[in-house]
């Protein structure tokens, strides 16, 4: 009861700003259905009024004796046949222009509609915290995006109207028909109760049918989804047969589950069918029946025939349009559950006037995070970082060093501690402001689909060429987009396959250059460059050193030991902290991957030393 | 922009017979069910030809005669029409069925399988979103289209004979006058379908942008988070969707305005038979009743809809080419990268053997002694050379390291080794035949690869590392594991080897990702090790505990180590460093060592900075003096 009120709150929202619309359509439908059944009327006027005049028991109807008194007396209407013509064509004209008017203003309502829907949708999902994507399958999300709002689409522009025309053409004619024949009118509705019965109790019937084929297909989807994804490495370990066996038990069971469906169907189909040819053969031979017995006219008699037909054919469709609307609600409870998640900054509490800009001080103090209850990332993690200086983090996979970061940006809010920046609480500043202050490289960089330029600029709309070509330079990346056919307008396609490892992590360096931030964050964003590129980045953000914080997190301790601080993070916790020297005196992990690093240093130095001496031989002073 | 390959394909105004003749050919094995469909089809049709026939007689016998028998064998068959039609229904209904999931499981299969074969070339411009559309939407809608096209193919075109023939028969002056509406009937259909194909092709073309656009806006959602382009990016995506209502409601209209017409013009017949045949209904001359009038009418009122219905599939039929078209050339894609027809051939003069350990199944030994690049040269993109003039040669048990600039080609060394694209010039030689002459199958079935970028799916640790050996026991895997040091943080793991690491392995972190790519290598047991930066994000201490593991296993085999931290390769056999697509030196360590060229510079450059930063810093051991 409760799901279902929600539901139609959110459905009337839906609604928001198009109601009159809508309403209109109805009204035009309304119009245009009593016109449509002024069509037959027509004949049965001049046949009853006109060619059986005087003929048969059954005197004419009052309606029909007004009728053809109007339109000039039966003699007059014998030999001009052609006004009733004129009529009938008039009448469908009339009911047509209304129809296309119901068309087009339902069109335009649910269109809006599904307009905002979908930007909606999308806004959300970009509001979304990381955790719901933690949780969440992408296909299963694009599905819900896409083919769910293209179900609520059609419901909302085929079945509404669909709902409404069944009733419509079956309460409108009603009057006349009793006004024409009770015994008739009778006649004519006497299977429709069965008909809708039968509808409803199908559309119970085949609700999981339908649930089930629809699971069916998403995990075929998924199959291939998740197989296409990975297909390098199926590739790299020659797993063909076991791929093809996975996705063949998808395939054989999503066969069964629709060919199921379509027994179903066909059952519901011919049954409801039969009902509905029974109802009109049960209007034939009653009618025909009454018209021998002579108390009905045959005029009245065809009548009834059309108009049985008109309305039953609406009502017919009412199982369709219910397993339809079973599955768009369905589908508006799966956009509900996106549109209804809270937002990441739903609960954030801004203090008023926040800072105009941030210097760039961080400190984390003793803050704990965890993604799962009893498996801590963080624990009581502090450190300061003044502004202006440098931040390096070292530690073994999966210490937290990303996910440090992850709580500066706030994709994730910490468990407890307090992170402060320029001594304000990370909690009260605004998200967009704080990450507009930042900078990042995350360790898999994510590139759009657009040009490179384009690409560039995101970080800086206002960015012009120089300064991206400077910044690419920087990245040492600029020299290798020259030699591209198409240099920075080069598209870099789904996730920048086409550009190897490197550059587009440079690329990723280059579009976190553009911008200067409060606070430049590396995570892991040399690992796959060259040593000279590294040495020439690091160079280069050294000489930029004071104009924002830097925080780098890395693996080598090359790359490290010339920040200002590093912290060694293991299991969530931070062992060591301090300056190169201080780190190696300490003899911890620090002084460990130093020595790892050692052996080849000292080799080298052998050799550096070797070369030193040789050029003292060859150039004497 | 030349990689749009996968892009919305252009479009044919004509039908293109020769496209769906070949697609039928799916429906080859569902010739049965086609046949009984189309009899059930025939059925329907002449049978709704009969009713308006039959309520016509009725009225005449009832008029003429009152209650007679004839009237009562009349509505006996009028109710005996309807128990016919409905048994029809569901037989064609079943029948549609069982083509339609017939040849979707058929197509996808075929699809999938060749999915499997085709080479990286072909993945590296067409995003995943755009391939599965191919294996699911597009095969639904082919499908599904083939059993209902020929169904009202049928029905349509029967029924408009039926009506047309019944209607000569009784009266054919009157017969031509109702006739006389189809012309303009067909007319404007033609003319509003072929504009509602425009329009419903640009919101097919706009669908797809969108969900491209969803799928970036869920998976780049952190960078967007991060660059705060929310609102830019909601802006470029109601670009999208202001697009789709424009086309919905240029689509909607134009069927809003084509149904009234049509049917108007229905009631035009109908009219015109009550004024034509109203006529001679009391004349003498006809054999015009008050049963046959009505009976025309119906007919008059119900010709258009099979005319309607065959325009309308017809349009699907157009609409759905450009499916038929992506699929059909999915499936009519030949892999790039296959066996040639001789080695086919000598698989199957070898598949009768029995499978024996010292011949392989292309009837070569199994073992590889020795790997030659002849004069290799290689292109992703014409004109963009990536490698020229590549010349190597390797024996078994060696370690081959690349090192060298970025985008220098490593990558590609290792891609065409393991033949996923192959030479665009030169040959790559195994024991001294052209390694196209084996089969792909053997080949890289001797590879165990760690890619650059560590891709895992969705499920278990354990299922992942037991990708790289199927029938690995749940001990081997924890051996392999402990091997490249992963079994202690996959212990600590909420679950153990039974977490599920998420979709591409997200709830790992990158370093854990790598590890468990290489545990997955390593289980594989390869004669062939490739990898490729392997343990670029994982620090040095694990790193040199792996490099301790790895190395065991190395021994004997092949491997080739891609690295950038040139601490991880100075035990290799053989150094290569990479240039611009060339190999610029090599060597062992010290041999490259004393040539005091490119990879004494990067080598000494990458330690000596280190050393001086630190005597910078004050670090004693050598004097500063000595220094300058
Ligand atoms: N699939 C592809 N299609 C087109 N061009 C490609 C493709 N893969 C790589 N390239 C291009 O080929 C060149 C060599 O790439 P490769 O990946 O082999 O470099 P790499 O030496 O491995 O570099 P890194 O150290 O950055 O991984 C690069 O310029 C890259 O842009
Ligand atoms: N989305 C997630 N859900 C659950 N656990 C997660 C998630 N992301 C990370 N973790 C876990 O959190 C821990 C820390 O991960 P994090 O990414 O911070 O490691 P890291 O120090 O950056 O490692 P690396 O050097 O490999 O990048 C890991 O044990 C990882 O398994
Ligand atoms: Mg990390
Ligand atoms: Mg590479």
């Amino acid at each position: 009861m409760q799901a279902q009120t929600h539901r139609l709150r959110l459905f009337w929202r839906l609604l928001a700003g198009q109601r009159l619309v809508y309403a209109c359509a109805t009204l035009a439908l309304v119009v245009a259905s009593c016109f449509l059944y002024l069509v037959p009327l027509v004949p049965q006027i001049v046949i009853d009024g006109v060619f059986m005049a005087g003929e048969g028991e059954a005197a004419p109807s009052r309606l029909t004796a007004w009728a053809v008194e109007r339109l000039g007396g039966e003699t007059f209407l014998r030999q001009n046949l052609w006004l009733p013509a004129l009529l009938i064509l008039a009448f469908s004209a009339i009911a047509g222009a209304f129809t296309y008017l119901r068309g087009r203003w339902s069109a335009r309502a649910s269109e809006s509609i599904i307009r905002r829907l979908r930007d909606q949708v999308y806004d959300q999902l970009q509001h979304l915290p990381c955790r719901y994507f933690d949780q969440a399958e992408t296909g299963d999300l694009i599905q819900r995006a896409t083919s769910d709002v293209e179900t609520v689409r059609t419901f909302l522009t085929s079945h509404v109207v669909e709902i409404g025309r069944a009733l419509i053409m079956f309460l409108v004619p009603l009057p006349l028909m009793l006004s024409i024949d009770w015994r008739m009118t009778l006649v004519s509705v006497l299977l429709m109760p069965v008909i809708v019965g039968f509808s409803v109790f199908f559309f119970l019937k085949v609700k999981s049918a339908f649930r089930q084929t629809d699971e069916a297909e998403a995990k075929l989807t998924t199959t291939v989804q998740e197989n296409l994804a990975g297909i390098r490495v199926v590739r790299a370990f020659a797993r063909q047969a076991f791929e093809e066996q996975k996705f063949g038990q998808a395939n054989t069971t999503h066969r069964e589950r629709d060919f199921r469906l379509y027994r179903i169907l066909a059952w519901f189909w011919s049954s409801s069918d039969l009902i509905c040819f029974l109802q009109r053969a049960l209007v034939v031979c009653a009618g025909a029946w009454w018209v021998a017995t002579g108390s009905l006219q045959v005029g009245a008699f065809f009548f009834f025939i059309t108009a049985v037909g008109m309305f039953m054919w609406p009502l017919r469709q009412m199982g369709r349009i219910l397993t339809d609307l079973g599955k768009a609600i369905v589908a508006l409870d799966r956009i509900g559950e996106i549109l209804g998640a809270a937002r990441e900054s739903a609960a954030d509490q801004v203090a008023a006037p926040g800072p105009e800009t941030l210097r760039g001080e961080i400190v984390f103090d003793r803050v704990s995070f965890a993604h799962a209850e009893n498996s801590p990332v963080l624990r009581e993690v502090s450190f300061r970082v003044p502004a202006g200086s440098s931040l390096a983090i070292l530690g073994p996979s999966g210490s937290g060093k990303s996910t440090i970061i992850n709580l500066l940006l706030r994709l994730y809010d910490h468990d407890a501690g307090e992170i402060r920046l320029d001594g304000h609480d990370l909690r009260e500043l605004d998200r967009a402001f704080v990450r507009r202050q930042m900078s990042v490289v995350m360790q898999e960089p994510f590139l759009y689909s657009k040009t490179l330029r384009e690409n560039l600029r995101l970080a800086r709309p206002g960015a012009n060429d120089e300064e991206i070509i400077e910044a690419t330079t920087v990245a040492a990346v600029h020299d290798s987009i020259q030699r591209f056919a198409h240099r920075y307008d080069t598209l870099v396609g789904e996730r920048g396959v086409t550009l190897s490892g490197g550059q587009r992590q440079r690329v990723a360096i280059a579009r976190a250059l553009v911008k200067a931030p409060a606070v430049l964050i590396l995570d892991d964003a040399l690992s796959a460059v060259d040593t000279d590129t590294e040495a020439a980045i690091l160079a280069a953000l050294a000489a930029r050193a004071g104009h924002h914080t830097t925080i780098l997190i890395a693996h080598r301790v090359s790359t490290v030991m010339h920040a200002d601080q590093i912290i060694v993070l293991e299991q969530g916790r931070v062992t060591e902290s301090g300056t190169h020297l201080a780190l190696l005196e300490r003899g911890g992990l620090y002084a460990r991957l130093w020595q790892a690093q050692g052996e080849a240093a000292e080799d080298c130095e052998r050799e550096r030393l070797a070369g030193l001496a040789a050029r003292a031989e060859t150039a004497p002073p | 922009m030349s990689d749009v390959a996968f892009q919305e394909d252009e479009y044919h105004r004509q039908l293109d017979l020769a496209l769906w003749r070949r697609v039928l050919r799916h429906a080859r094995p569902y010739r049965r069910p086609l046949l009984g469909l189309s009899v059930a089809a025939l059925v329907v049709a002449t049978v709704e030809v009969f009713f308006p026939l039959a309520t016509g007689w009725l009225i005449d016998e009832a008029v003429a005669n009152g209650v007679s028998g004839r009237l009562y064998a009349l509505a006996g068959f009028y109710f005996a029409l309807c128990l016919l039609l409905s048994v029809c229904i569901f037989a064609f209904i079943s029948f549609a069925g069982r083509v339609a999931t017939g040849v979707a499981f058929d197509l996808r299969e075929q699809a999938f399988t060749r999915l499997q074969q085709l080479s990286f070339a072909y993945f590296d411009v067409r995003p995943v979103g755009w391939l599965v559309t191919r294996v699911t939407a597009d095969v639904s809608k082919i499908s599904s289209l083939l059993p209902w096209f020929l169904l009202d193919l049928v029905w349509g075109g029967s029924l408009i004979l039926g009506i047309a023939v019944a209607m000569l028969w009784i009266n054919w002056p009157l017969a031509l006058i109702v006739l006389a509406i189809m012309p303009p009937i067909s007319l404007i259909s033609v003319f509003f379908q072929r504009r509602m194909l425009g329009s419903s092709r640009l919101i097919r073309k706009t669908n797809s942008q969108m969900t491209a656009a969803f799928n970036e806006a869920i998976t780049g959602v952190r960078t967007t988070k991060t660059l705060v382009r929310e609102d830019e990016a909601l802006r470029e995506f109601q670009g999208l969707s202001s697009g789709m209502f424009q086309h919905c409601m240029r689509n909607a209209l134009q069927s809003a305005a084509y149904l009234p017409m049509v049917m108007s013009l229905g009631s035009l017949g109908v009219g015109l038979v009550l004024w034509r045949g109203g006529v001679t209904l009391g004349s003498a001359e006809g054999s015009m009743t008050l049963g046959t009038l009505i009976a025309f009418m119906q007919f008059a009122a119900f010709l258009h809809m099979p005319v309607e219905e065959l325009a309308r599939r017809f349009t699907d039929l157009q609409s759905a080419q450009a499916a038929a078209e992506r699929v059909q050339s999915l499936l009519d894609t030949e892999p790039a990268i296959a066996d040639s027809p001789a080695v086919c051939a000598r698989l199957a003069a070898h598949s009768a053997d029995a499978p024996r350990d010292d011949v392989a199944i292309d009837g070569f030994s199994p073992r590889i002694e020795r790997i030659a690049f002849r004069d290799v040269g290689f292109w992703y993109k014409p004109g963009e050379p990536v490698l020229q003039h590549f010349d190597l040669e390797v024996r078994m048990g060696q370690t081959i390291a690349l090192v060298g600039a970025t985008g220098g080609g490593k990558s590609t060394i290792v891609s065409l080794l393991a033949r996923f694209y192959e030479p665009t010039e030169g040959r790559i030689e195994v024991d001294g035949v052209e390694y196209r002459e084996r089969a792909l199958e053997w080949w890289q079935s001797n590879f165990g690869i760690v890619l650059q970028s560590p891709v895992l799916f969705s499920g278990s640790v354990r299922e992942n590392i037991r990708y790289g050996r199927l029938d690995a026991t749940d001990e081997e895997v924890e051996a392999a594991a402990r091997l490249v040091n992963a079994h202690g943080f996959i212990s600590e793991l909420s679950e153990g080897y039974d977490f599920d690491v998420g979709e591409r392995g997200n709830r790992l972190s990158t370093g854990q990702r790598q590890l468990i790519s290489l545990a997955r290598a390593v289980i594989a047991d390869p004669q062939v090790f490739i990898l490729d930066e392997a343990t670029s994000s994982v620090d040095t201490e694990t790193e040199r505990l792996i490099q301790d593991g790895v190395h065991r296993v190395l021994e004997g085999r092949l491997s080739f180590v891609i690295a950038h931290r040139l601490s991880t390769i100075r035990a290799a056999d053989l150094i290569l460093v990479i240039d611009a697509g060339r190999v610029v030196e090599q060597g062992t360590h010290a041999e490259l060592m004393a040539r005091r060229g490119r990879y004494h510079a990067l080598y000494v450059g990458q330690f000596t900075r280190q050393r001086e930063q630190a005597w910078l810093a004050g670090d004693a051991t050598p004097s500063k003096a000595e220094l300058r």
